[in-house]
């Protein structure tokens, strides 16, 4: 190095010579790494494993998997069939049509899944808004449900963000932390089950994004005069943030791929606004008992700058608070002379739609308060026509004409008490593989 | 690559390399705000809260270091509606300021809404919206007034969640409570039980739940909360909601082990069963 390149340098860092750097480097290992010092926390889980420590649910040929990207760079496999659907307590108590949507997509791809009475919600919409809870209940409820994924073979398929963030979390928990193992066995153990974890947490609207392209081709409707806005959920990427796909395609990158690839792969405009990164407003509690925190925040800082700085006709998100808290959200403002009404779908809902689901029986899209009927007549569907059908339909079912219709086998009143472990051949037949019977 | 070993043996508490204040010490300035102004009988609690909350096995994880940097409080929502913000929390835990702290947890730690975005863009990658959740779980767990007073609208869900794993049910939705959803959410309400049949799943047609959980799953549930805890700490904040639960959690046991042992026996006749459990 010549002298004048080393005294600008010394000019530069006068305090070089004296510095440990040994002591600089421990302070960016411990910012940037994990507590625990991990690249990945599946390293451990597998090492676990190995132990006879916890049993691994992993994602098999048949689950015909796909590989797709992390944030950093890692991958993440996401199973595309056989899949064990673990609903969302606020999507089937209030969006009903955003299962319902997911299931008719699987139905017309073809896709094996079960849906089953033997779930519970994760219970994380009621931690984070309340604190009743702790980490060893926290974890039970997740292994409870993975379990009776696990006993069956189907592969769990997380339908709620806050589900799908709050599981990554307490997967890592249950991993890295020995105590709340030791603590969570024997209740387990109490139930007959053990401590069971899978492979990878994956939310619907990955699998959703990884079977866009092949979805679309399904697509029946021209959305391309379409401006698309999306509210990618908190915590779908916040919580644990290396755990959540992104693709090169969509923003670069820069965000995740699902939901904005999805809308994308149908043909939809991405359109972008300042606040696209802030929450929706929903907040666990205060949808609840503090909604005058959510409508404003909904209306302000998401709706008004997609509609006046994105110039959006429709926002596309992917989760069930969001969808409800926007969507919900619109109405009130009328009383200050705020006339918003910016149609809310779930990317699920969106794509079904697209492809042709009916908009009623299927999207159920009567439950939303948002003008999804004119986003509909935009893209050509007969609103008309669909309509007067449902309201027939609904006249029917009330009057004991018509019989409901169902998107698969309805359960047997077995299932609805005791979840048999051979129930699998039930429903699906000769077609049902041998259930895991390792415990 | 020689020094790799080394580099990877943490100091103790590595915190304390980025924080010139414990060897400083406050400034005058500071030391007017750091006066307690409690009760000794408050402040004797607000010792034993801190000391749980700092005992927690999650604490050393979450909280790593702070910079004062702001970014955490800059991209909070809560903080543009109330008067809450994370970066100042960070802080009183960083200087182990009991009597802050108190304060904190009873006025404003639960206007955050859990949206992990500090989380997510700490530079010292403190889990901040963790942090948030331990002072929650545990001024529910020390039955705080605060907690008390936050979750006394919320009983109704407390109660679903925990006899039926499900957060919310479909008539909740009622004109009076939810008249800001919309003439749309009114319209459903009138009308639940035939919107709810013309849902296309058989677990998604009830009123009262949205879905249909099997009565194992109940059970199995309600001993995972009780087995755990989460009913020990529910009935300092609830008792009525607690003797509650703890009743139906008996009667639901004994019902599915009577019918678990007649379905093993081969005695079982399913079409004696009723049609939904929720309706006995």
């Amino acid at each position: 190095m010549d002298k004048k390149m080393e005294e600008e340098l010394k000019e530069a860092f006068p305090m070089a010579d004296n510095v440990d750097w040994n002591e600089v480097y421990q302070r960016i290992i411990y910012r940037y790494s994990t507590p625990h010092g991990l690249q990945h926390v599946k390293e451990e889980l597998y090492k676990l494993e190995d132990k006879g420590e916890i049993i691994v649910h992993h994602i098999k040929p048949y689950n015909n998997p796909v590989k797709m990207q992390t944030l950093n760079g890692s991958p993440k496999i996401i199973p595309t069939t056989k899949l064990w659907q673990h609903k969302s307590c606020g999507q089937c108590g209030h969006i009903p049509g955003y299962p319902t949507s997911v299931f008719w997509m699987m139905n017309k791809m073809e896709i094996d899944y079960m849906d089953e009475p033997h779930q519970t919600s994760c219970t994380g919409w009621n931690y984070h808004a309340s604190g009743a809870s702790n980490p060893v209940a926290l974890a039970g409820v997740y292994v409870r449900n993975m379990w009776r994924a696990y006993e069956i073979d189907y592969f769990p398929l997380i339908h709620c963000g806050t589900s799908f963030g709050h599981y990554k979390e307490i997967r890592n928990m249950l991993v890295l932390h020995k105590e709340i193992r030791d603590k969570l066995r024997p209740i387990m153990r109490k139930m007959d089950m053990d401590i069971v974890i899978p492979e990878e947490v994956v939310h619907y609207s990955e699998w959703l994004y990884t079977m866009s392209k092949k979805a679309a081709q399904q697509k029946k409707y021209d959305l391309s005069g379409i401006r698309a806005a999306v509210h990618t959920p908190c915590h779908v990427y916040k919580l644990v943030p290396e755990d959540t796909i992104y693709d090169p395609e969509v923003f670069q990158g820069r965000r995740p791929a699902a939901p904005s690839g999805t809308a994308q792969n149908f043909g939809a405009k991405l359109v972008d606004y300042s606040t696209w990164w802030d929450c929706c407003g929903f907040g666990f509690r205060h949808i609840l008992t503090e909604r005058e925190f959510s409508r404003s925040f909904a209306l302000f800082k998401k709706v008004i700058p997609a509609v006046e700085e994105g110039k959006a006709d429709i926002f596309v998100t992917s989760d069930t608070g969001c969808v409800t808290t926007l969507d919900k959200s619109q109405w009130a403002g009328k009383a200050h002379g705020f006339n918003y009404n910016l149609p809310v779908l779930a990317d699920a809902q969106f794509a079904a739609i697209a492809m042709g689901a009916d908009p009623y029986t299927i999207a159920q899209v009567h439950w939303h308060a948002t003008d999804v009927e004119g986003f509909m007549r935009k893209i050509g569907v007969n609103v008309d026509d669909y309509k007067e059908k449902f309201i027939q339909y609904l006249a029917d079912l009330r009057e004991g004409k018509a019989e409901p219709e169902y998107l698969y086998k309805p359960h047997r009143k077995i299932d609805f008490y005791l979840s048999v472990p051979e129930r699998v051949k039930w429903y699906k037949g000769d077609k049902a593989q041998v259930p895991n019977t390792s415990k | 690559m020689a020094q790799a070993k080394s580099i990877l043996q943490l100091p103790d508490d590595p915190r304390f390399l980025d924080m010139a204040y414990d060897v400083q010490g406050a400034v005058p300035e500071e030391e007017r705000n750091l006066l307690s102004n409690l009760s000794p009988q408050d402040r004797e609690t607000a010792i034993k809260f801190w000391q749980a909350v700092k005992s927690d096995f999650r604490y050393n994880e979450y909280l790593r270091g702070c910079l004062n940097c702001g970014v955490c409080t800059s991209g909070c929502p809560a903080a543009k509606f109330y008067d809450f913000g994370p970066r100042e929390m960070i802080q009183y835990m960083m200087r182990d300021e009991v009597d802050k702290i108190w304060e904190f947890t009873n006025k404003k730690v639960w206007a955050c809404v859990q949206c992990y975005t500090c989380s997510m863009r700490c530079p010292f990658n403190n889990e901040i919206a963790g942090l948030i959740m331990l002072l929650r779980e545990y001024s529910v767990q020390f039955a705080l007034p605060s907690a008390k007073e936050i979750l006394a609208p919320y009983r109704r869900v407390l109660y679903t969640v925990l006899t039926m794993g499900n957060q919310v049910t479909p008539d909740m939705i009622q004109p009076d409570s939810f008249p800001d959803w919309g003439p749309q959410a009114v319209e459903e309400s009138k009308n639940m039980d035939v919107y709810r049949k013309a849902i296309p799943v058989d677990l998604m047609q009830r009123t009262d739940i949205g879905w249909h959980p099997s009565l194992q799953t109940a059970v199995e549930m309600m001993t995972i909360m009780i087995e755990s805890g989460v009913m020990d700490s529910l009935r300092g904040v609830d008792k009525d909601l607690y003797d509650m639960i703890m009743d139906i959690y008996e009667d639901r046991k004994s019902q599915l082990e009577e019918i678990k042992e007649k379905w093993q026996k081969g005695e079982l006749d399913e079409n004696e069963l009723p049609d939904s459990w929720l309706d006995l």
